[in-house]
């Protein structure tokens, strides 16, 4: 196997140059998923605790409903069932087929619906766990609904969520391979194609690996030192 | 939508369900007990390094890598397909629990030992003083009160392998995801599959969250009690 | 129990960590019956004199005797027999902690029950009633199938009071017993330690209550640095110590309350 790693590199015959856009393309499809997460857990954090009943009873079968559903399932509903629905209103609309849904808009609506829901538990906890008698001490010196959420818990709740969505964010990434069953070219895909092309399946999976290792550990070291920095604010704060 | 139709579909996704089931059981039985090896391991200093370097990768890697590093990846090995773990290695089956169950153990190991650090230093020093042998303190301290701690991450990971046996199906497995891609090939009636698929799943993670959520409150009634 | 052994004797106790030297050649002996109050600033090292009694932590050097069991253990390490010696001395000794440390998983009767059913592999129902009974003691009959977390402070510590007597200990350790209860809380515990004292119970008690320590022990030693600089009756130590550093660290106490 040592002699075919020429592959994984950058020469004529090496995969190198579309590895590395496939790892990128693996971040791109992760980083939109992720922030659409998080602004649809922001939205279901608010919808549990904003005291409105329906509100409160649509945020929680959202979570439920995604916690319980496999993610292949749930991408593959996207990107076929998003297929239908471009169908039919193209269809409605007089165009002629056949019609197709984006692999990347399937796939980001989909890990950030899954991802959604996981980063409104992370949100849900951080804002809990901010403590209760800093809030009235922004009420007593008469601050407004919005300047207390932006000025006293806003700020102490992300530094409490900065470790679980540093997790969840490690989720997306892995669940970004799932991505591949829609045909877009991301690490998962590329490599299952250099696989098949050059039948080194075990040198290509492990490339994948160490891919998704590259991307996972320097997540996570950037999560450290968000969460150094701003425990490093916090002490120097009420110091 | 015809009632008949969907019936018909639930019955034929239900044929997978066995499958399902068998896979998650088995992945977290015996990811359970390798969690447990990987947390002994951890007592000695190489043993930690090697317990740490596996969970980090399989930690740091999606579950689909892995299974297709074990399916597709081995079978290229001559060395392995003139192993004795051939006959296990070219099924499907044994490829996919393999994964599951290695991804599961690196996962639970790190609940465990979570678990583990939560077991507070007095509670033990209390056992240690009152003479206890250390097997004793491990029996009826500290396994007791870290099984516990662990119980609520555990529980999220029961479902998690749930959801994740669904990754089989793209190793040709007919589980229920298996049974549904291949109606959808058939039909593409897809939404109403996907969606029929989907609500077996949702059921099945009801199930285990109601049976979890009792056995927490079950085994640790003194975590409910008031305070006062 | 009747020859001339003391209960607990300590002998040449050395106890570093590290390279800090905690504990630098301490004696003591308490004799059956003996209430030791053990005074001195803080990390003066009283806590770690008493935990190395069971052994909690390992002495550099000296010897530990309870009854006729005896270790002295070698550059802070047990042997095989040694450990065992331990067991014995932990099975003779109640050691109750600042903190409670009850085990949170077990009711306030089965936090008693464990040790006397588990350790001594006593008759359960035995067991059964001999906790109750001790828990009707220290006045908590009534919790005894409750669970830890949901007791007071001062509660928590009757039942860890009750639980060190449920071994039938030859002493008592204590290690500021009262130090983590609110102040509301520390008469309660202390009234127990009183009737125990009075009963005739061998104790050692690490405390800063100097109006109890004064009233209830039968010797009160001052330790400082690791050292003992003051020993004697209670009249003599809280009234005229020899040391100086002892008076000053008594009125400072004084003045305060
Ligand atoms: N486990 C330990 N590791 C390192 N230093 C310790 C440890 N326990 C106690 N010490 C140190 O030993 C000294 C004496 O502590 P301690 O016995 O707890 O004093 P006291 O109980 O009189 O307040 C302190 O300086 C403390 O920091
Ligand atoms: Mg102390």
């Amino acid at each position: 196997m040592t002699s075919e790693l020429y592959l994984l590199g950058f020469g004529p015959e090496g995969w190198g140059p579309v590895l590395a856009r496939a790892g990128l393309m693996t971040l791109a499809v992760s980083l939109s998923a992720f922030l659409l997460g998080t602004v649809l857990g922001t939205l279901t954090v608010w919808g549990r605790v904003s005291g409105n009943p329906v509100t409160r009873r649509i945020a929680e079968t959202y979570v439920v409903v995604l916690r319980g559903i496999p993610d292949l399932l749930v991408i593959f509903l996207f990107y076929f069932g998003g297929r239908q629905v471009v169908s039919l209103v193209g269809t409605a609309l007089g165009f002629e087929g056949p019609f197709d849904i984006s692999g990347f808009v399937a796939g980001m609506l989909a890990i950030g619906l899954i991802s959604g829901a996981g980063q409104s538990e992370v949100l849900r906890g951080a804002y809990q766990a901010v403590p209760k008698g800093t809030l009235e001490a922004g009420r007593v010196v008469g601050m407004s609904r919005w300047q207390l959420f932006r000025r006293v818990t806003a700020p102490q709740a992300m530094v409490t969520a900065i470790p679980g969505m540093g997790n969840q964010w490690q989720s997306v990434i892995k669940e970004s391979a799932l991505v591949s069953v829609t045909g877009l070219v991301e690490t998962m895909r590329q490599v299952s194609i250099a696989a098949g092309t050059t039948q080194e399946h075990f040198l290509f999976y492990t490339a994948a690996a160490v891919i998704y290792l590259i991307i996972t550990t320097l997540s996570d070291q950037v999560f450290r030192m968000l969460e150094r920095r701003s425990m490093a604010g916090y002490a120097g704060g009420s110091h | 939508m015809d009632t008949v139709y969907l019936l018909d579909l639930f019955k034929k996704l239900l044929g997978g369900l066995p499958l399902t089931l068998n896979l998650a059981v088995f992945a977290l039985l015996g990811g359970f007990a390798i969690a447990l090896l990987l947390n002994l391991l951890r007592t000695t200093r190489i043993g930690n390094a090697v317990a740490g370097t596996y969970i980090f990768f399989f930690r740091g890697t999606p579950l689909l890598v892995q299974l297709f590093m074990i399916y597709f990846g081995l079978a290229q090995f001559e060395f392995v397909r003139s192993s004795f773990l051939w006959p296990l290695l070219r099924e499907p089956y044994w490829c996919g629990l393999i994964a599951l169950m290695l991804n599961d153990a690196a996962y639970t190991a790190e609940i465990l030992r979570g678990g583990l650090r939560a077991v507070p230093r007095g509670a033990q020093e209390a056992a240690r003083v009152s003479g206890m042998s250390r097997l004793q303190i491990l029996r009826r301290v500290t396994l007791p009160i870290a099984v516990r701690q662990a119980l609520p991450a555990y529980s999220n990971e029961i479902i998690s392998m749930l959801k994740s046996t669904a990754l089989v199906s793209m190793i040709s497995l007919m589980d229920v995801t298996g049974i549904a891609r291949e109606a959808v090939a058939e039909t593409w009636r897809a939404v109403e599959i996907f969606l029929c698929a989907g609500l077996i799943y949702l059921v099945l993670s009801l199930i285990i969250t109601r049976a979890t959520s009792w056995a927490e409150r079950a085994l640790s009634p003194w975590q409910f009690g008031a305070r006062q | 129990m009747t020859n001339n052994l003391p209960a607990v004797s300590v002998k040449g106790l050395h106890k570093s960590f590290g390279s800090h030297e905690v504990l630098k050649g301490i004696d003591l002996a308490a004799h059956d019956g003996d209430v030791i109050s053990l005074i001195g600033a803080s990390g003066s090292g009283k806590s770690t004199l008493l935990r190395c009694i069971p052994m909690l932590e390992i002495p550099n050097s000296g010897s530990i005797s309870v009854g006729e069991a005896h270790i002295t253990p070698r550059d802070g390490k047990l042997s095989r027999a040694d450990e065992r010696t331990a067991r014995a001395i932990r099975r003779d000794l109640g050691f109750v902690f600042q903190n409670f440390n009850l085990w949170p998983h077990r009711t306030v009767l089965q936090n008693v029950v464990e040790a006397p059913m588990i350790v001594q592999r006593r008759n359960k129902a035995e067991c059964r009633d001999e906790a109750m009974a001790l828990l009707e003691k220290v006045g908590l009959s009534d919790k005894a199938d409750a669970w830890p977390n949901q007791l007071s402070g001062g509660q928590q510590q009757r039942v860890a009071i009750a639980r060190a007597l449920a071994q039938k200990p030859r002493a008592l350790l204590f290690d500021e017993p009262t130090s983590a209860l609110d102040p509301e809380l520390v008469g309660e515990v202390l009234k127990v330690m009183r009737d125990l004292a009075d009963e005739g119970r061998t104790m050692i008690i690490v405390t800063h209550e100097m109006g109890f320590a004064r009233e209830v022990s039968s010797r009160t030693i001052f330790l400082h640095q690791g050292l003992v600089e003051e020993d004697g009756t209670p009249e003599q130590v809280f009234g005229n110590a020899h040391s100086e550093r002892c008076r000053a660290f008594l009125s400072g106490y004084f003045d305060r309350a």
